[in-house]
């Protein structure tokens, strides 16, 4: 009051009933620090380890169960035949191998998250935003990366020689069908950053797929498969790219000059900090042929606050992860 | 199949599942039983595991033998089930008021579940499914503690147990006997996830099945506890699952396949058995779970890197 010497007592609520009423200046309180930390104990830049499982699932050509923190995501890749007499519009001949992936739509990821992973993702609806958009990122990102040879794919017949053959042409090869491969991620728990969980769950199943070996049977007129393990195959995939995802929590607000404003940017956001964070950052390193890293896309949404020098700080974060993981999943 | 708009679908012209060819050489050989008939198979279950969820719990019975590594087909499966409680939780605005906890059941199998891929859309048999749950769970819930509120059990069969052997011929699978185990599955699952998520109950309901299977030449059926459909490849005449509160010795939930003719009696007898057995397995689970937890609650702040820090108080001032 007219004095006003003495300090106002702060309040004495417990740490979780504060995180409750008021995450945002919870949080902030932790970043300002003279030592920021976050809530949960990470420093800034601090990633969470990953534990990953493979080949746990018998009905699969693959499977991956990947665990990051409390986010827990199981993928199972399915392969079917896809019949090449069957496609209604087939590829023109002058596209790319890479192209025909694509355009023939022989990858399908479908992201699973309405099974009760978290409070906001029940049962009983269509798919959410949230869902069809990480299922359309993971779709994109393994067609710019480039991961399968469309050759693996392929079931081919090399055709018996007729009469009409001239001599000297050599065995036609046909290609009779291509396998088709579903990759199926279910969210089991869900504790912020999903994509990076799933990215690493979708690359894990697809390196530990094994496809059989097929081949076209001309009396039967159908593809037949061997159910020998030694006679399959495993995928090969040509590089393994690692998403890193960021969020970036700022003090910014309408009322506040545009110069006050602090703004922090936390490596792999958990589910508390995701609530209060607006803009994101999304960085996939690669290495292909075993030269420099480099970034194959580079995301940014949700605000104004990251400039250059966080981007490369960022990216330099995202080399760094990437050359961590390559322990875990096993180039 | 209809193209799911909100979903990526198959390439047009539709996909077939791989066909495998008769190997010449080896003589594929159907597991049998080796268990006793009154032996339940090894169960694994645990609580925990979705901590933003209520409560939350997996089930697991891992592959008897040792898989056949020289075929790339499976030969049996074993059932993987997870199970997650969001609840109680209040109603929307405009329900009407009801002084009971509203159970809601969501059942739903994977798409890698069976041998052959299953669809996102939900099917007659999981809402059967779900079904059947809640009747056995309704009998164990104290709903009038909880007016207003609504509690969501949300069961994934993340693999599930076959109807028969996959070599074997098509007639005596038609029973879907694998549903059955799975539905067993589902009520203990869900038995110690209500658990974990500290909803009052009765008493600790387990799910059990048996089977009456085709004697050795004689017309009696054997009866069998824990039945893997696997095994006993189109012998199956009748199988009965029960949902069994053992303290009390009551059965919430009762539903039977085929014909037992005069041992139905014994066939659910059996079938509480059964339940016994897994119960063994539920209570010691939820008692370790309740130890950590207590456990937790008496510590004093101890320093963890990953997951929510103890580090100093932050004080708020006005």
């Amino acid at each position: 009051m007219a004095n006003g010497t003495a300090k106002p007592t702060g309040l004495a609520f417990s740490r979780e009933t504060f995180a409750k009423l008021t995450p945002g200046p919870f949080l902030q309180a932790h970043l300002q620090q003279a030592e920021p930390v976050r809530a949960n104990g990470r420093s800034l830049d601090a990633f969470r380890t990953p534990t990953i499982n493979t080949g746990s699932l018998s009905h699969s050509n693959g499977s991956a169960v990947v665990r990051i923190g409390d986010t827990a995501i199981v993928c199972g890749v399915r392969a079917e035949v896809l019949l090449a007499s069957d496609i209604p519009i087939p590829p023109s001949d002058d596209s790319s191998e890479d192209e025909m992936v694509e355009q023939l739509g022989l990858l399908v990821p479908n992201v699973e998250l309405s099974t009760g992973c978290s409070p906001s993702h029940l049962p009983g609806n269509p798919p959410s935003t949230l869902a069809q958009a990480l299922s359309y990122r993971i779709l994109s990102l393994l067609h710019t990366a480039n991961l399968i040879n469309l050759q693996d794919l392929r079931i081919q017949y090399t055709e018996p020689p007729t009469d009409e053959d001239l001599p000297d042409e050599g065995p036609k090869v046909v290609t009779k069908a291509y396998w088709t491969l579903y990759l199926d991620v279910l969210c089991i728990a869900l504790d912020g950053n999903p994509f990076d969980a799933l990215w690493a769950g979708v690359l894990s199943a697809l390196q530990n797929t094994q496809l059989p070996k097929a081949w076209w049977d001309p009396d039967r007129e159908m593809i037949v498969c061997s159910p020998l393990a030694s006679e399959a195959t495993r995928l090969q995939l040509r590089h393994l790219p690692i998403a890193s995802t960021f969020a970036v929590f700022s003090t910014a607000s309408p009322i506040k000059a545009r110069s006050e404003a602090q703004s922090w940017v936390l490596a792999d956001p958990d589910d508390f900090e995701e609530a209060v964070c607006v803009e994101t950052v999304s960085v996939v390193v690669t290495s292909e042929d075993d030269a420099r890293e480099s970034v194959l896309k580079l995301e940014k949404c949700g605000g104004g606050h990251v400039g250059k020098v966080e981007m490369g700080q960022c990216v330099r974060l995202a080399h760094q992860r990437w050359r961590d993981w390559q322990g875990v999943i096993g180039g | 199949m209809q193209a799911d708009r909100r979903r990526l679908n198959a390439p047009a012209g539709g996909t077939a599942p791989p066909v495998f060819a008769a190997l010449p050489n080896t003589k594929l050989q159907r597991q049998t039983r080796t268990r006793k008939p009154d032996e339940h198979r090894k169960l694994f279950l645990q609580t925990g595991i979705v901590p933003s969820a209520s409560g939350s719990a997996y089930y697991e019975i891992p592959p008897q033998s040792q898989q056949q590594t020289e075929l790339l087909v499976p030969q049996t499966s074993s059932l993987k089930i997870t199970c997650t409680v969001h609840g109680p939780r209040p109603l929307p605005r405009n329900a009407a008021f009801s002084p009971n906890l509203l159970l809601s059941t969501h059942v739903k199998f994977a798409p890698f579940a069976t041998r052959n891929r299953r669809g996102y859309v939900r099917d007659a048999s999981e809402r059967d499914l779900g079904a059947h749950l809640e009747t056995a769970l309704r009998g164990v819930v104290i709903g009038e503690r909880f007016p207003k509120s609504g509690c969501e059990v949300v069961v994934t069969v993340l693999e599930g147990e076959e109807d028969g052997w996959w070599a074997g011929s098509a007639e005596g699978k038609e029973g879907g006997w694998g549903m059955m185990s799975v539905l067993a599955g589902c009520i203990t699952v869900a038995s110690a996830a209500l658990v974990d998520a500290g909803i009052d109950c009765v008493d600790l309901v387990s799910g059990g099945v048996a089977a009456v299977v085709h004697g050795a030449g004689g017309k009696d059926g054997v009866l069998v506890l824990d039945p893997a459909p696997s095994e006993h490849d189109g012998e199956i005449r009748a199988a009965c699952v029960v949902g069994y509160l053992q303290s009390r010795d009551e059965v919430t939930e009762m539903w039977m396949k085929g014909d037992a003719g005069m041992q139905a009696e014994q066939l659910i007898d059996e079938a509480v058995k059964a339940a016994s057995l897994a119960r063994a397995v539920l209570a010691e689970t939820v008692k370790e779970a309740a130890e950590i937890k207590l456990g937790k609650g008496d510590e004093s702040a101890v320093p963890v890197n990953e997951g929510k820090g103890k580090s100093k108080d932050v004080v708020m001032t006005g």
